[in-house]
């Protein structure tokens, strides 16, 4: 139902006025990025999942482009070619056209075209302060739209990436954990493999190599690759050199020395990704799991709080709102604090609002470091359906 | 009389002759009617069936489309094309020829890369070292992300490629691939090696039935007639 018809363009348009009039009071500029991005930048950044969803062409001077599949990518674009390195602060709002390709089975709730009105801010100092701004602004644009029902989902990533780092385990098990959170059933056999049996991976190296190799003198190990390599008569092929290679084989080799696990930790891990529960409960919740592992958070425990005293001075229902650890949101570039805002009578599946901060996202579509951002976005269609009672 | 069944086959090359062969074995001649350049032919002795010699790699979207009743094809062809093959066409019989594995394919020198879970574990470090996700070129785009997916493969970029796809890893365009293949001697030829979980699929030529297409009387008639003929 993207605006099929007058009276939907009509009232959608009245809608967005009333979304970026709070945005725009705020202080949030507004911009309108380029609806054809280079698919490239876009595509790195935003992984295949998406990218299949994504209405990619070639244009005919053979550049590949895409229809915008949303705008936080294409308004980190915007920011960094406004100033260079994007390290100056600023404040974007936008109501514009995304893309995403449906399967034929689709219901109304995801069209393939539909509108997001959303905000986006760059190099805020105040972490929580900035969340906390974000999330509110889009529950008053709500608000503002008419939504008066709406039920509230809150992670924090920082919190996950706290207890790893506390917890006592090799570095690069902390690494591998972190980077395999977002895939449920992965992260448990990751985490299960390395609380019994962090060997396995090492067996799979070839005897005469794994003999060659010493994790003790990593120096030396890629030349005991070249050897073997050699002595097999196997090319080096394609970017990935022998290096990195040598340094992903003598991790395994490193796996293989290291005592597995404590359960302890694995159950501390395992006890924190099943939280489930209304925010402030949740962090009294984390706080006991973490104390009975003997573990530290602080900070990070700290931020959340602060976080929700600022979502409730702000206006933010913060008493009902539901903490999900393993909420992250379906896209792998939210680095921190996420939230989504669902409506009555459009499920889980069909969130009608959602956002989060993603300071890796200007580093990957071109700036030289990463720069603290936060965002979130309106599914406009279906806030109107929300708003106007209509089933989609 | 209602409309003939069309049968869609393979046009030309090997695919063509094994087709027609296969039709032989079970006294159902193909014999092109006019032109021997033309595209349109019949089986002698059978009414209400009309051949429609097409490219192999079209046969697929006539029968998801319904233009064609019946087909030979690869069922790799069908699985990339249709993506909701088991409601739009019914696999009437594997035919023995055309035979190839779809199959994930990478660098021999990757020597710590040998199954799927491996892959998926150097994403994040291949990221950080090159400042992009991995790319697997093929042509088979939809079978790659349903076959990465259901292996929990989420981290990596898919490029097109149309031809020459076992060459991209070398040639420095893509990572790795997923591609066809039969003996092996090509991807070895180029430096690749399949990974130990990474047999896509076994395809081979498939007789097929579309149930998109409008099945009338004559039409219905005409498949049981081929179908006794090749079933006895």
């Amino acid at each position: 139902m993207a605006a099929e018809t007058a009276r939907q363009f009509e009232a959608l348009e009245a809608q967005a006025r009333k979304i970026m009039f709070v945005f725009l009071n705020a202080g949030y500029e507004a911009v309108a990025p380029a609806i054809i991005q280079p698919a490239g930048v876009f595509l790195d950044a935003i992984g295949e999942e998406l990218r299949a969803r994504t209405y990619v062409f070639t244009d005919p001077d053979g550049h590949e482009l895409c229809l915008r599949p949303d705008l936080t990518v294409p308004t980190c674009r915007l920011h960094l070619e406004r100033n260079s390195g994007g390290k100056l602060p600023a404040k974007y709002c936008y109501n514009g056209a995304a893309f995403r390709f449906q399967a034929q089975s689709a219901d109304k709730a995801h069209p393939r075209e539909f509108r997001q009105a959303g905000i986006e801010a760059f190099g805020g100092s105040d972490r929580e302060r900035a969340e906390a701004e974000t999330m509110a602004l889009v529950v008053e644009a709500l608000k503002a739209a008419g939504l008066r029902s709406m039920k509230l989902r809150l992670g924090d990533l920082g919190l996950f990436r706290a207890i790893l780092k506390a917890a006592d385990m090799p570095p690069r098990w902390r690494q591998r954990l972190a980077d395999q959170f977002w895939h449920h059933d992965e992260f448990h056999a990751e985490l299960k493999r390395l609380a019994t049996d962090p060997a396995s991976t090492s067996r799979r190296i070839p005897k005469a190599l794994a003999g060659a190799l010493d994790p003790g003198k990593p120096e030396e190990a890629e030349q005991r690759l070249a050897e073997y390599l050699e002595r097999e008569g196997i090319e080096l092929i394609g970017v990935r050199g022998a290096s990195e290679i040598a340094a992903s084989l003598l991790a395994r080799l490193a796996d293989a020395r290291s005592a597995p696990l404590a359960p302890a930790i694995v159950a501390a891990i395992e006890r924190y990704v099943a939280v489930r529960a209304p925010a402030r409960i949740a962090a009294e919740r984390v706080k006991e799991i973490v104390r009975e592992a003997g573990i530290d958070i602080g900070e990070a425990l700290a931020a959340f709080e602060r976080r929700l005293e600022l979502l409730d001075k702000a206006g933010v229902e913060v008493e009902t709102a539901e903490f999900s650890a393993e909420f992250g949101r379906a896209l792998e570039y939210y680095t921190g604090f996420v939230f989504e805002v669902v409506a009555p009578g459009l499920g889980r599946l069909s969130p009608v609002a959602g956002g989060g901060r993603y300071d890796r996202l200007m580093k990957s579509v071109g700036a030289p470091d990463d720069v603290p951002a936060v965002g979130a976005a309106i599914h406009t269609e279906r806030l109107l359906a929300a708003v106007t009672g209509e089933i989609l | 009389m209602s409309d003939p069944l069309i049968l869609a086959v393979p046009s030309k090359g090997r695919l063509m002759e094994q087709t027609a062969e296969f039709f032989a074995k079970a006294g159902l001649v193909l014999r092109k009617t006019g032109s021997e350049r033309g595209y349109r032919g019949e089986i002698a002795g059978l009414d209400n069936v009309e051949v429609a010699f097409i490219s192999s790699s079209e046969i697929a979207a006539n029968l998801k489309s319904g233009r064609a009743h019946m087909g030979i094809t690869g069922e790799d062809l069908i699985r990339e094309q249709v993506s909701d093959a088991a409601e739009r066409v019914e696999f009437l019989a594997p035919l023995g020829f055309g035979r190839a594995d779809v199959v994930v394919a990478v660098p021999r020198c990757w020597i710590d890369v040998r199954t799927m879970a491996d892959l998926d574990e150097i994403a994040v470090s291949f990221r950080r070292a090159h400042g992009r996700w991995y790319r697997v070129a093929t042509k088979y785009l939809n079978l790659t992300r349903r076959f990465f997916a259901e292996k929990g493969v989420a981290d990596y970029r898919i490029v097109e490629s149309l031809g020459a796809t076992e060459g991209t890893p070398a040639a420095g365009t893509a990572e790795l691939i997923v591609d066809i293949t039969t003996t092996g001697a090509t991807l070895a030829a180029n430096g690749l090696r399949v990974l130990d979980d990474g047999l896509i699929l076994k395809s081979e030529a498939n007789l097929i039935a579309s149930n998109a297409a409008s099945w009338g009387p004559a039409a219905e008639a005409a498949r049981r007639a081929i179908m006794a003929r090749l079933a006895p």
